[in-house]
């Protein structure tokens, strides 16, 4: 995940680049560490690099992660002569490579051969039973198909060996959520909130889960992630204040007349409220009266 | 009682420079020596599934409080339930890592390369040491000793009223054997600093023994008492909230 300083430092040097004040190497390096993806200006710069004979030489043995990115930029954009070039270049300086046998398998699975695409990375797969970018490439491969079912398998069988890989995990509950089996999603999120407790982002998605699978307790546990959420980000972040108010009432729909519950948090939603309508009069003035409305008609059912 | 021995800047010339631009040399040599025997080892599938689960296992315990009950008490039983539960180790297995590792013809030839990588330059280095640089008094060492050094640091002076800071250059050698890590960092780049004594170390350990570290991790486990820590964080966000708005 990519912090603010480093989102603005890429955003700095994007600018810079565009407006003809070079460094384009640095950004490309930058691109490559941050793994982000940007693809057209990848392309348009890195062939630049590449095709000049005299900055092609001076980089020296980093020539071949540059063509790399560029093959990957290609395919990206759609521009799979570009691709196929870099491809062979690669492939003359290091023939037998994986990682060139994995390009080639990225190729045939950007042209639509999904049955090419699966052989090539099976056979790699026999060399290197261990290897995990090319197990991705699989499931990658079987999402891009729209066979879900079969992704989520090789997810799980992938798991079943590598299971400190949060990275997976967090694919397999978006999995999961897509295809609405918010147990299953429920339990992935579990996962990362362990390997990652600090990380607010899981929080928020295990208490959107939870409130989606409805149900008391559910709520009840939904509303203390909310809160969890809304402390690690200081009470910044605006989905989690809606949820507290969400959660509030529909907890008080569901237990409407019992009055046994003690309330151990009552002002929690009267404080959500009010730091909802602090932060809209802030950043969006005019939606002001629209989410007047909105809370109103949550309060009035609690 | 001390007198100030003078001695002769030959000395450090000849003596203490050579012996330290030797050492860094061979230090950097071994590097790269040990860059190109690095046999590739096919990492076995069992003990990569193995390293995974100590780390999921760890999660776990660390995380612990983090998730509901109910997932938690899953998750424990799940890792060390008797019959199937993954960190669960049968007796009769425990002791065959440490077999194993000396019978797999490729690990003991891989322990004795690096071994020998070790013993060969610090024999070689030594024995040359002795023979030239014996028999006179190298430096001055800054800080008062006790006479038990004695015999440790002033080897080949036969004096026996010499002071004790006066020392051979046997000591000389030891010296940049011990304190020539940060150098290594700073010529061969961080990772690659590896002092002798480090080295040493490596050479006792007998490497990633998984049987013995799942069932640590598994006793562990079980002791944990979990204590749901989230129904505090409502009250802590209405504090932060409170403070927001206010």
């Amino acid at each position: 995940m990519v912090t603010k300083t480093e989102e603005t430092q890429l955003n700095r040097l994007e600018g810079q680049v565009e407006n003809g004040g070079g460094g384009a190497w640095d950004y490309l390096c930058f691109v490559r560490k941050l793994k982000v993806r940007r693809s057209d200006k990848v392309l348009k710069y890195g062939l630049s690099i590449l095709n000049d004979p005299k900055k092609r030489s001076s980089l020296g043995p980093e020539e071949w992660t540059l063509y790399e990115q560029v093959a990957i930029a290609a395919m990206d954009c759609q521009c799979f002569d570009v691709a196929k070039d870099c491809i062979n270049v690669l492939q003359k300086r290091f023939p037998e490579s994986k990682r060139v046998g994995r390009l080639e398998g990225m190729l045939l699975e950007a042209k639509g051969s999904w049955t090419e695409a699966e052989k090539a990375y099976l056979s790699l797969l026999e060399d290197n039973p261990l290897d995990q970018v090319i197990h991705k490439r699989r499931v990658a491969l079987a999402k891009a198909q729209g066979n879900m079912s079969g992704a989520i398998e090789f997810i799980n069988k992938y798991l079943e060996t590598f299971m400190a890989d949060s990275d997976t995990w967090r694919e397999l509950a978006e999995i999961y959520v897509s295809l609405q089996m918010y147990k299953q999603a429920a339990f992935c999120y579990e996962e990362l909130i362990l390997a990652q407790p600090t990380v607010p982002l899981y929080h928020l998605a295990y208490a959107d889960v939870l409130y989606t699978l409805g149900g008391l307790e559910n709520l009840q546990a939904a509303k203390k992630y909310y809160s969890s959420t809304i402390e690690l980000t200081g009470g910044k972040n605006t989905r989690a204040l809606f949820g507290i108010c969400l959660c509030t009432s529909a907890i008080a729909q569901l237990t409407k007349g019992r009055n046994k519950e003690e309330k151990d948090s009552p002002d929690l939603q009267s404080l959500a409220t009010a730091a909802l309508e602090k932060d809209y009069k802030q950043r969006a003035s005019d939606k002001v009266s629209v989410l007047g409305s909105a809370l109103k008609s949550l309060k009035v059912s609690s | 009682m001390a007198e100030d021995l003078v001695l002769d800047t030959a000395i450090r010339d000849w003596v203490l420079i050579p012996l330290s631009v030797v050492m860094v040399l061979i230090g950097v040599l071994r590097y790269f020596v040990s860059k190109l025997m690095r046999s590739y080892q096919v990492p076995d599938a069992k003990i990569v599934k193995e390293g995974q689960v100590i780390v999921r296992a760890r999660n776990l315990r660390s995380g612990a409080n983090f998730i509901p009950p109910k997932a938690f008490r899953a998750r424990r039983v799940y890792f060390s339930n008797e019959e199937n539960g993954l960190l669960f180790v049968p007796k009769g297995q425990a002791q065959n890592a440490q077999a194993q590792m000396f019978s797999d013809p490729n690990m003991a030839m891989d322990m004795m390369k690096k071994n020998l990588s070790m013993i060969i330059p610090q024999t070689l280095t030594f024995a040359w040491v002795n023979f030239f640089f014996s028999g006179f008094v190298a430096a001055k060492i800054p800080f008062p000793l006790t006479q038990r050094f004695r015999s440790m640091l002033q080897n080949g002076i036969d004096l026996s009223t010499v002071d004790v800071s006066y020392v051979s250059s046997r000591s000389w050698y030891f010296l940049n054997l011990f304190g020539l890590r940060g150098l290594f960092s700073l010529i061969l780049g961080e990772e690659n600093a590896m002092d002798d004594t480090q080295r040493m170390m490596q050479m006792s350990g007998f490497g990633f023994d998984p049987t013995k570290s799942l069932s640590a991790e598994k006793d562990s486990l079980d002791i944990i008492q979990h204590e749901w820590a989230l129904p505090k964080f409502e009250q802590r966000a209405e504090a932060v909230l409170r403070k927001l708005v206010s």
